[in-house]
């Protein structure tokens, strides 16, 4: 197919269209951004009709698929990863390897906006981290070192803390990415209850 | 560093739940894929069996759809919203393609005709909920409302409702598509 979804995109999410018109579909959206979210919201409006059914209960437990090894990210997307981690300053990201380059590839919009637009970085004290963001405060993608569970990244303001999300480590590297937010101007790193990295942004 | 009080406002809860979901599904992580499976079972089994009408083929076609999204590379990317609606709209369109095969078919009515329905008792608040389904479908205008029913609970393919209603296939695309985004901010669909 040529072009963005459009209607299309609701015909996907409701089983209506021919089946070479939904491989065509699938294939678009392996390479566009804009027609995911496009899709979301489609597919969020057919789970609202899905739910609204009745809830039926599986006569026997399902069986969940077996832990069959998920096929490696292509090649061109690993290809990307390592050259943002050779574009990303030194000294924080020195090991380059599998893990953090699965790492990389899941959060390839992150990586992808770190590599191509202009950013700003600051690092966290206290901890092996740092925050690239846009200028604008649009997106932010932190990077940690040495994590070997999940942090939890939090905006201090107002004499409060709001919880943004978990940065989920991958061998001994820790990725979140933030595709949508505004302005901040301070961020924790928190762990079993305790802040262990604060990094101050600048605007 | 001191410790201090975090605030998680309730409404922000699933929120959050649902993103570290995403972030782990998208990246893969086995504990994600049984974390989805865990939560949304019930309801990917639901949406199966709403399509196919068959308990063993639902389970069938839950189970395929989802090791199908398991296996591939590039399935799930976080921009794709919620990993609960993608997950759900694989298994229906899995389920859909099911139906759709003619051996499948006979097959299905043979069975139909021969066993009797399960699930046939449904609780008070499910049919109220399936009530809003209704009552939201009465809401669109007619000529949203028919070709959405067509594709949603006749399967019917684009093509195939334009053929039916005699109308051009751009105007049968924009109605269900228009249809489809009121009828899911009726139900309270976001993303």
């Amino acid at each position: 197919m040529t072009g963005h979804l459009g209607e299309l995109a609701a015909l996907y999410a409701l089983g209506a269209l021919e089946p070479h018109e939904q491989r065509g579909v699938e294939k678009h959206l392996e390479v566009c951004d804009a027609c995911r979210r496009l899709l979301a919201q489609a597919e969020a409006d057919v789970t609202a009709m899905v739910s609204a059914q009745a809830r039926l209960d599986p006569p026997s437990p399902l069986r969940a698929p077996r832990a069959a090894q998920p096929v490696r990210a292509p090649l061109r997307l690993a290809f990307a990863a390592a050259i943002v981690i050779a574009l990303l300053p030194a000294g924080y990201l020195l090991e380059q390897n599998l893990a953090m380059h699965q790492a990389m590839i899941a959060d390839a919009q992150g990586v992808a906006r770190v590599a191509m637009l202009p950013h700003r970085t600051a690092s966290f004290t206290g901890a092996d981290a740092r925050v690239m963001y846009a200028p604008d405060g649009s997106w932010y993608m932190v990077v940690i070192r040495g994590a070997k569970r999940p942090l939890a990244l939090l905006w201090p303001h107002d004499g409060t803390q709001t919880m943004l999300g978990f940065a989920m480590p991958h061998g001994d590297v820790a990725l979140l990415y933030l595709p949508k937010s505004h302005r901040m101007n301070q961020l924790s790193l928190m762990l079993d209850g305790r802040v262990v990295g604060q990094a101050q942004l600048a605007f | 560093m001191s410790a201090l009080p975090v605030e998680r406002p309730r409404s922000m809860r699933p929120v959050l739940d649902d993103e570290a979901l995403a972030a782990a599904f998208a990246a893969k992580e086995r504990w994600a894929f049984d974390e989805a499976y865990a939560r949304f079972g019930k309801l990917l089994y639901s949406t199966a069996y709403h399509v196919l009408g068959n308990a063993e083929d639902a389970q069938d076609c839950v189970h395929d759809a989802l090791a199908r999204v398991w296996r591939s590379p590039d399935s799930y990317m976080r921009s794709r919203g919620a990993v609960r609606s993608f997950l759900t709209v694989c298994v229906r369109n899995e389920a859909i393609t099911r139906l759709r095969s003619k051996a499948r078919r006979r097959k299905l009515e043979e069975r139909v005709a021969a066993e009797p329905q399960e699930h046939d008792e449904l609780n008070v608040a499910d049919v109220i909920e399936h009530d809003r389904l209704r009552a939201a479908m009465r809401a669109l205008p007619p000529e949203q409302r028919r070709p959405l029913e067509l594709a949603y609970y006749e399967h019917k393919t684009h093509v195939e409702i334009a053929r039916e209603l005699s109308e051009p296939l751009g105007t049968v695309k924009s109605r269900i598509a228009l249809g489809l985004r009121k009828l899911g901010a009726a139900l309270g669909a976001s993303e």
